[in-house]
């Protein structure tokens, strides 16, 4: 009893030191200074003011987030404009400046893009042909992984790996006209990392490779239905909500057909990015339309297909559109395959979509009215994607980029991850 | 990307260096300041295109005739001013475009036409080569080739080097040398060399046929030695973009710039 007698005293005393009093921020300032739960030695006390500050601010949050509602709904049921609402700092929000970004106008990038290795493929002027084969170790998912990459991937092959060195494998590739190679390398059986080469003498880039899912592990919250502009985002929880904003329809993983999917990259901002994002479209896909949408200065989904489908003027979708409009028609297959990039990870989604126009509820009850409400009606239809997942899910993070085929001792790195890079948490490099 | 870049002595501003890169373009970066400062690109020479890749360049620094050479793939070496780029004079290149000569400009030409005599002699493929300041000897050496050294007035090999013994595993690695400068201008006698397996290795010819001194230099090939004026300090690239500064007589390393 005495104990606790002295608890609350202390909580008492600590209180009216003014550290809670959010009113005035100067008393907050002159608390703080006074005494910072840190400078408690004793730990039951210590964690006892901790967990008071911590309840403070918890409620303080509340008050503000309710008077914050209640300002806008006042200002709506007024007929006023209701607040701006604030935008949330988010680590994407506040990257730290990176003078690779790509910017629009760059007359080099087109250039180099032009004389890359990438370049015959990327317009249509070869196709691609990929050889897929892995380390030299068994592994339990591995034959699996590889079989879905099959299907995903047109124009693949897969050879079994042997004894053969790697660098003789590149030579025999090269030889046999393949444009690529993808080693699914392994660790404790379960693919581990992705080695993809480019060819004839294309760069070397070194994934790891997590979160494998397969097709057949795919399950209930895989059938999701999204309003065409939204925003997306893999890693923001508030918008993972959003993108499953409709009903999830308990179906199981839908089956690739034999069309080939059309490929989105997003988000590779920097020029490493921007030469990953080509080495991957290169080495996956004879691509009927390849969509790369650049995520310039926190546009949403909205800004940048609306961009696309209007035919923009933004210089750095110029060859994008060169490709897709013409090809409109080949459309037929309705499977998408993408590579987003958020926080140097890229995942891999593979989807089969189909458009449907959904009527919004109000129109629906209002259709007694009449002439009215046809214009409503019309006003208020909205294209809906429906999505449905399919094929293998898997996220890559980059660990080095060698100019050249394989060849880690002799070979020349673009770019390599040291731990020295890791300098802050808002530092990315794709 | 830029593959060679060539420092001018410092003449107005601190630092001038030229940049070449895999689209063709030469471009002049100044740091104006005196304690350094940020390096700004100050001119761009050439338009971007990738037939025009640069692959070796070489600068000769007198003051009244400056000129530049900077060989290209497609075949062709342009003779620039190194002051404000503009073209003197064009070289149709007689060897092929994978072998990449690195030379004085004055004796380009010759250096070019030996090139191939040479080349065809020895076995392997010469990767490096470089010539000293009073442009009597040459240097040479590459993949299975060991580091020799050639009187150019005789055009006969003075000195090749012997690789070092079997180290304490008894693995002996294959030669493979990927770069080569001499240690300073007047002396044609010492000069350091750059290997596949991330070893730096100083050789003298008055000496010994053995490397003097060879230290290991982090863990991927060296790209690029580079001597500077003092005739004492080397500067070495390697493979990982990783930038150091030695003192060749002790072997201490100044300083170490880790690419991030």
């Amino acid at each position: 009893m005495a104990v606790k007698r002295k608890k609350s005293n202390t909580g008492d005393m600590i209180v009216p030191c003014g550290k809670e009093d959010s009113n005035s921020t100067e008393k907050k300032s002159n608390g703080k200074e006074h005494l910072l739960p840190s400078m408690i030695k004793n730990k039951e006390k210590r964690s006892a003011v901790h967990a008071q500050l911590k309840h403070q601010k918890k409620l303080e949050k509340r008050k503000k987030a309710k008077a914050r509602e209640a300002d806008e709904k006042r200002a709506l049921e007024i007929g006023e404009e209701p607040p701006p609402r604030k935008i949330p700092r988010t680590i994407e929000n506040t990257r730290e400046f990176d003078e690779t970004i790509c910017k629009p106008d760059d007359e080099e990038l087109f250039a180099g893009n032009d004389g890359d290795e990438f370049s015959s493929i990327l317009k249509h002027e070869s196709t691609s042909k990929i050889l897929i084969t892995t380390c030299r170790f068994n592994s339990t998912r591995g034959p699996a992984f590889i079989s879905e990459l099959l299907s995903v991937i047109p124009n693949a092959h897969y050879y079994k790996r042997g004894t053969y060195d790697l660098k003789k494998i590149v030579e025999y590739a090269t030889n046999k006209d393949f444009t690529s190679i993808i080693v699914v390398h392994t660790n404790r059986r379960e693919p581990d990392a992705l080695l993809v080469i480019g060819l004839p003498d294309g760069p070397t880039a070194h994934f790891k490779l997590s979160k494998l899912v397969l097709r057949k592990d795919i399950k209930v919250c895989c059938c999701i239905s999204f309003i065409f502009f939204q925003n997306t985002n893999f890693l923001h929880s508030n918008s993972k909500a959003s993108y499953c904003a409709h009903k999830i329809s308990p179906k199981n993983h839908g089956n690739p057909t034999s069309h080939q999917p059309e490929l989105v990259l997003t988000n590779f901002t920097t020029r490493l990015g921007h030469r990953i994002g080509r080495l991957l479209s290169f080495s996956s896909f004879n691509v009927e339309a390849t969509i790369v949408l650049y995520w310039l200065w926190n546009s949403t989904w909205k800004d940048r297909i609306r961009n696309i489908l209007s035919a923009a003027n933004t210089i750095m979708l110029y060859w994008l559109i060169q490709s897709l409009f013409p090809q409109d028609p080949n459309f037929r297959g309705r499977q998408v395959v993408t590579f987003h990039n958020q926080r140097d990870f890229i995942f891999f989604r593979h989807h089969r979509y189909i458009f449907e126009s959904k009527e919004s509820k109000q129109s629906d009850s209002k259709a007694t009215k009449g002439k009215d409400t046809k214009d409503e009606k019309s006003a208020q239809e909205k294209t809906v994607a429906r999505l449905q997942e399919c094929g293998p899910r898997f996220t890559l993070k980059l660990i080095s980029l060698q100019q050249g085929t394989f060849d880690t001792k002799g070979g020349e790195y673009e770019w390599v991850h040291k731990p020295e890079m890791d300098t802050s948490r808002r530092r990315f490099f794709l | 990307m830029p593959r060679t870049t060539t420092v001018e002595c410092p003449g107005c501003p601190p630092i001038r260096v030229l940049t070449f890169d895999v689209l063709g373009l030469v471009k002049v970066v100044e740091a104006r300041a005196k304690q350094g400062g940020v390096p700004k690109v100050v001119e761009r020479w050439g338009e971007p295109d990738t037939s025009r890749h640069v692959l070796a360049a070489s600068i000769n620094d007198s003051k009244f005739d400056p000129l530049l050479a900077v060989a290209r793939k497609s075949g062709v070496t342009e003779v620039l001013n190194p002051i404000n780029g503009d073209l003197r004079g064009l070289v149709p290149s007689v060897c092929q475009s994978d072998v990449q000569p690195e030379d004085d400009a004055i004796v380009g030409l010759h250096l070019f036409k030996k090139q191939i005599s040479d080349s065809s002699s020895s076995s392997g493929n010469i990767v490096c080569s470089k010539v000293d300041g009073s442009e009597n000897y040459a240097l040479f050496g590459g993949k299975g080739v060991e580091a020799n050294v050639w009187d150019l007035d005789k055009c006969t090999k003075i000195w090749t080097a012997k690789s070092p013994p079997k180290n304490s595993l008894g693995i002996f690695t294959p030669t493979w040398f990927t770069s080569a400068t001499f240690i300073s201008k007047d002396d044609h006698r010492k000069f350091v060399t750059g290997t596949n397996n991330h070893q730096v290795r100083l050789y003298d010819i008055s000496a010994q046929r053995r490397p003097v001194m060879s230290f290991d230099f982090r863990e991927t090939t060296i790209k690029a030695v580079a001597e500077d004026l003092d005739g004492q300090t080397v500067y070495i690239g390697n493979g990982s973009g990783d930038l150091a500064s030695v003192d060749m007589r002790t072997g201490i390393q100044y300083c170490q710039h880790v690419l991030t």
